[in-house]
């Protein structure tokens, strides 16, 4: 039951792109098209799967002042693996995606669930968060490439889907703030919608400046 | 005696249609006696003063009625000779109720019996003559009502060096000190003296605004042959407060939190010096003062020389009555006097004008956001930021309005005149200056404690 | 009125057919409509003067703009539940002013998709009129501009009155991406800059954006502005002032690659952006100080896209950059308040 929790909680209530806001760098770099979306939410998934196992096992043992240095360590390992097997293998993808595989390292994801969450708990558990939040992040970024895509290249995954005049600014880096941007706020307001519905207020989020927003009168 | 142009420009200010031409030719009239006067005991900045008389009581005109709640009070006289009614509590105009004593007049006006005219006061110490004003009641005329006797006894090192007689009236509408200086200079005149003996102060200005001639006239006929100088200002709003005023004839900028005798200098309203050339001279305290009664929602706009305790209601009777429902009837200039809800209210030291205004001047808009337009800024006599301060005081961040100095607003009210977006800027001030100085007083004793 | 004072009742209550608020009790009269409804008036001539020398086209794409602006920014506000509706006009200015920065040749539905960036990205999902950090208008076109570089660069043809030896009279070009276009290929300056070309300029017989071909016309409307109080001087001057010393500079050093200054004043968007869009209340300094630094780095950028950026104008860029500097601005230029020594900061 635990591990069906952990499993889950990934996808929508602790989705790392949507509520946490977590691995901001590659969500908005790669997401020019889906192709790159899989391929870098995979790796990103084999990376935290594994480091997840790693640092799981190895908590106990590390002395709480480095522990950093060694997570990071165990991480850099794990991409390098990833790094060389997809140059290896699926050279092409590995060369769109370029710089932005060896930066799965810092990519706050893998991090951020080592420290809140492998270091704390046992292998077990570690897997089905990383497996969750692995998909989360690899599904996050597919909904925003695919929007991309589909906008700035008149493809989806590749295959044409329609003839009409593509918006090349969807394909440039502000298109990728353009369409994040427009996502979280939707996701706020569908979560504010639920909120209400199951009958507890929203509480926006602290920092959230409420002079300038309106979210807590959506949908009333 | 010299006359010349205000050196010092200050930063700031509007230009409000003064709409004084209704009433700044009408000679000054005498206010019949009501049938009740309402003599409040909250006439001035400060304590309250006490009621010394009783219900039943027969008072002569200029017996005190109240005396001083404190050093920074005044005594307040009895207007008329007649009855004391009763002693009740009624709403003052700012609309909180206040002991109040109702006079009834018995129609004869007699003074009372102890009233002398003083001694020579050119031959008087300066302690006998303040002692003469404390005695009459005298305080600020100009809106404030702060006790004038307060004013002239500065620390013992302190000097104040510069007088300055404030002219300026610079509210919109008002006249009464206009008409005071046209009919009256040499009063106004020989009060200024007096003043300026009690400070011995070097310099002696007197200041008026621009619009209007006939009073220049009047002041520098009455300040001939002396080396005092009439400083003619540039007509602007809110060029007769304190604080610029000292700015526009001196070129000193009294500083934040400070008095103006941090500088030197000491402002006294015209109104003011007639009553102390009353007081000290003819031996009168201050029983009535000169109210202008003016706006489009009167029928004979008039300046009336009233009681003090006369009914506003009487007033505009007097001017004819309305010529239509008023939109707003405000006690004082449209600027910062202060809106009636009714005409109860009685005429106080400081009441300088009634003002009935037409419902299409005082339409209310709803606020919107700021767009950022930067007139408050440019409006500001204070040089401060009223669109970031109201926006942070919106956000309840006063401690952020206090860092932008919200405290040194003098609530002139320019910012909001000119807000395109109709923002309560003057209102959102108020409250974060009332919930500082709470704050503060809170600190306060919290350290004694 | 003189009843026995026992039964005095609270004040309000009793007599409520007049306001008991508290003061100030005048106002200057002027209100957020009344300011939009001014700048809708000072854009009407060259509105006119589009007209004349764009035709049909130009009246086409501000009406696009103009009712896709106030559609999305009523849809917008109804579907956020903000009380306010579209009686300031100020999606009206916008329309305007985005059809003003849009070739006359552009397809309808782009313009449509700019005035819905413009209002619900720039403006209303940033909190609304007064809350935007950028000019909305700018951001509509900068958008437009990037997106779809091909439709937002494509001109009519117009004649040139003195073209240098080897050039065509007629191009399709605006006279900056002309001038770009051929110093970038290593060829001399392409037309004279003589008198008749300097009127030519000025009347706006020329390429470009809708709104920004005749400076006369923005010149009249831009003159009305400032006798209405509706912008500061400051902004105009220094920015168009800012130009012309750093175009001076550019054509003392090297007459051969560069026009006069004239020429940098009276093409592409500068006396439209000068006079209608740095003076955006809402996206500029409020402090009169901060509006001259505000029209000085709006010119220096200018000039430096213009001269050696990727795009033949910079105006809008310009503008939206330094929009970004606005809050900075405020801060450095806030007022010595008064009685506070010149010596002591504030915070």
């Amino acid at each position: 039951m635990r591990f069906y929790k952990e499993l889950i909680k990934g996808l929508w209530t602790e989705n790392p792109i949507f509520r946490l806001v977590l691995g901001m760098c590659p969500a908005l770099a790669i997401t020019t098209s889906v192709m790159n979306a899989i391929g870098m939410g995979l790796a990103a998934t084999f990376v935290l799967i594994c480091s997840n196992i790693a640092i799981a096992a190895v908590h106990n043992i590390v002395p709480s002042k480095v522990r950093i240095p060694c997570y990071i360590v165990i991480i850099a390992t794990f991409v390098t693996v990833v790094d060389l097997l997809m140059n290896a293998y699926l050279h092409e993808l590995h060369k769109s995606l370029g710089i932005f595989i060896p930066l799965i390292v810092v990519n706050c994801i893998i991090l951020g669930r080592a420290e809140a969450f492998a270091s704390k708990n046992g292998v077990w558990l570690s897997i089905a968060d990383g497996i969750g939040m692995g998909i989360g992040f690899t599904l996050s970024l597919i909904v925003v490439s695919a929007i991309r895509e589909i906008l700035g290249n008149a493809t989806l995954l590749g295959y044409a889907v329609g003839h009409y005049q593509v918006a090349l600014l969807m394909v440039l880096p502000p298109g990728g703030f353009l369409t994040l941007g427009c996502l979280l706020a939707l996701m706020n307001h569908i979560q504010a919608g639920m909120a209400r519905r199951s009958g507890h207020a929203y509480v926006p989020p602290p920092t959230l400046d409420c002079r300038h927003c309106a979210i807590c009168k959506w949908g009333e | 005696m010299k006359t010349r142009r205000a050196m010092f420009r200050s930063k700031g200010g509007v230009h409000p249609a003064s709409r004084k031409r209704a009433t700044n030719a009408m000679p000054v009239e005498f206010m019949p006696l009501s049938k009740v006067l309402f003599v409040s005991m909250v006439q001035h900045m400060g304590a309250p003063a006490r009621p010394v008389v009783k219900k039943g009581d027969a008072v002569m005109r200029g017996q005190v009625l109240g005396e001083a709640g404190g050093y920074v009070s005044a005594p307040v006289h009895a207007p008329t000779s007649g009855k004391v009614i009763a002693i009740s509590e009624r709403p003052t105009q700012a609309g909180l109720p206040a002991a109040c004593v109702e006079i009834e007049p018995d129609g004869e006006d007699r003074w009372d019996a102890a009233r002398q005219p003083g001694p020579d006061w050119k031959t008087m110490e300066a302690k006998a003559l303040v002692e003469r004003i404390v005695a009459a009641g005298i305080v600020g005329m100009g809106g404030a009502g702060f006790p004038t006797h307060v004013k002239l006894s500065p620390p013992a090192g302190k000097t104040i060096d510069t007088l300055i007689i404030n002219g300026a009236e610079c509210e919109p509408y008002l006249t009464a000190d206009q008409r005071l200086m046209v009919e009256a200079a040499q009063s106004i005149w020989t009060g200024v003296q007096i003043v300026r003996q009690i400070l011995g102060a070097r310099r002696l200005v007197m200041a008026i605004e621009d619009n209007k001639p006939d009073a220049i006239q009047a002041m520098s006929a009455a300040m001939e042959g002396t080396d005092a100088e009439l400083v003619v200002l540039k007509t602007e709003y809110p060029q007769g407060a304190e604080k610029q005023l000292i700015y526009a004839v001196t070129g000193r900028e009294v500083p934040s939190g400070g008095l103006p005798m941090a500088v030197g200098a000491l402002v006294e309203n015209v109104g003011t010096c007639a009553a102390i050339y009353d007081a000290i001279v003819e031996g009168r305290p201050l029983t009535e003062r000169i109210v202008t009664v003016t706006g489009a929602m009167v029928r004979t706009p008039k300046n009336l020389r009233a009681r003090i305790g006369t009914p506003l209601a009487d007033l505009v009777a007097f001017c004819g009555g309305m010529v239509g429902l008023p939109g707003k009837i405000i006690c004082g200039g449209p600027m910062m006097g202060l809106a009636q809800g009714s005409l109860e209210a009685a005429v106080t030291k400081t009441t300088s004008g009634v003002v009935l205004l037409p419902h299409q001047a005082v339409q209310q808009f709803s606020s919107m956001p700021c767009i950022s337009c930067g007139r408050c800024v440019s409006a500001c006599p204070m040089r401060l930021m009223p669109n970031t301060l109201g926006e942070m005081i919106e956000a309840e961040d006063n401690e952020g309005a206090e860092g932008l100095n919200v405290m040194d607003c003098i609530e002139c009210g320019s910012c909001a005149y000119e807000c395109p977006a109709h923002r309560p800027l003057v209102q959102h001030m108020r409250q974060a200056k009332a919930e500082i100085t709470k704050q503060r007083l809170k600190k306060a004793t919290a350290a004694k404690g | 009125m003189n009843e026995p004072v026992e039964k005095t009742l609270p004040i309000a209550a009793k007599e409520p057919t007049w306001l008991a608020s508290s003061s100030p009790h005048a106002h200057s009269g002027d209100s957020v409509r009344k300011i939009m409804l001014t700048v809708i008036i000072a854009l009407m001539p060259a509105l006119a003067a589009a007209g004349i020398f764009f035709g049909w086209d130009a009246l086409r794409l501000t009406g696009v703009c103009i009712v896709s602006c106030v559609a999305a920014e009523a849809a917008t506000r109804k579907l956020m539940r903000r009380d306010k509706g579209i009686g300031d006009l100020s999606a009206v200015v916008t329309g305007l002013l985005l059809a003003f920065n849009l070739p006359p040749a552009l397809p309808s539905w782009m313009a449509v998709v700019g005035s819905i960036v413009a209002i619900v990205i720039a403006k209303q999902f940033y909190g609304g009129l007064g809350y935007n950090p950028f000019n909305p208008a700018l951001i509509g076109r900068v958008l437009l501009l990037i997106s779809f570089p091909v439709a937002m660069t494509t001109w009519g043809p117009w004649q040139i009155l003195s073209p240098a030896a080897g050039v065509d009279a007629i191009t399709t070009a605006t006279p900056l991406g002309l001038v770009k276009t051929t110093l970038g290929t290593g060829q001399p300056l392409p037309f004279v800059f003589d008198g008749d070309t300097i009127l030519q300029f000025f009347m706006g017989a020329k390429n470009g954006c809708i709104g920004e071909v005749s400076v006369l016309a923005l010149l009249i409307g831009g003159m009305y502005l400032l006798w209405r109080r509706c912008i500061s001087w400051q902004v105009p001057v220094f920015y168009i002032g800012t130009v012309a010393v750093f175009a001076t500079i550019l054509w003392l050093a090297d007459p051969t690659h560069n026009y006069n200054p004239l020429f940098h004043i009276l093409t592409g968007g500068l006396v439209l952006g000068a006079f209608f869009m740095a003076t955006d209340m809402v996206t500029t300094p409020v402090t009169k100080t901060g509006l001259m630094f505000f029209g000085i780095g709006c010119g220096v950028l200018t000039m430096v896209i213009r001269k050696w950026g990727g795009y033949p104008e910079g105006v809008s860029f310009a503008i939206l950059i330094m929009n970004a500097f606005t809050p900075l601005l405020n801060r450095m230029t806030r007022p010595r308040v008064f009685g506070h020594g010149q010596k002591k900061k504030q915070a």
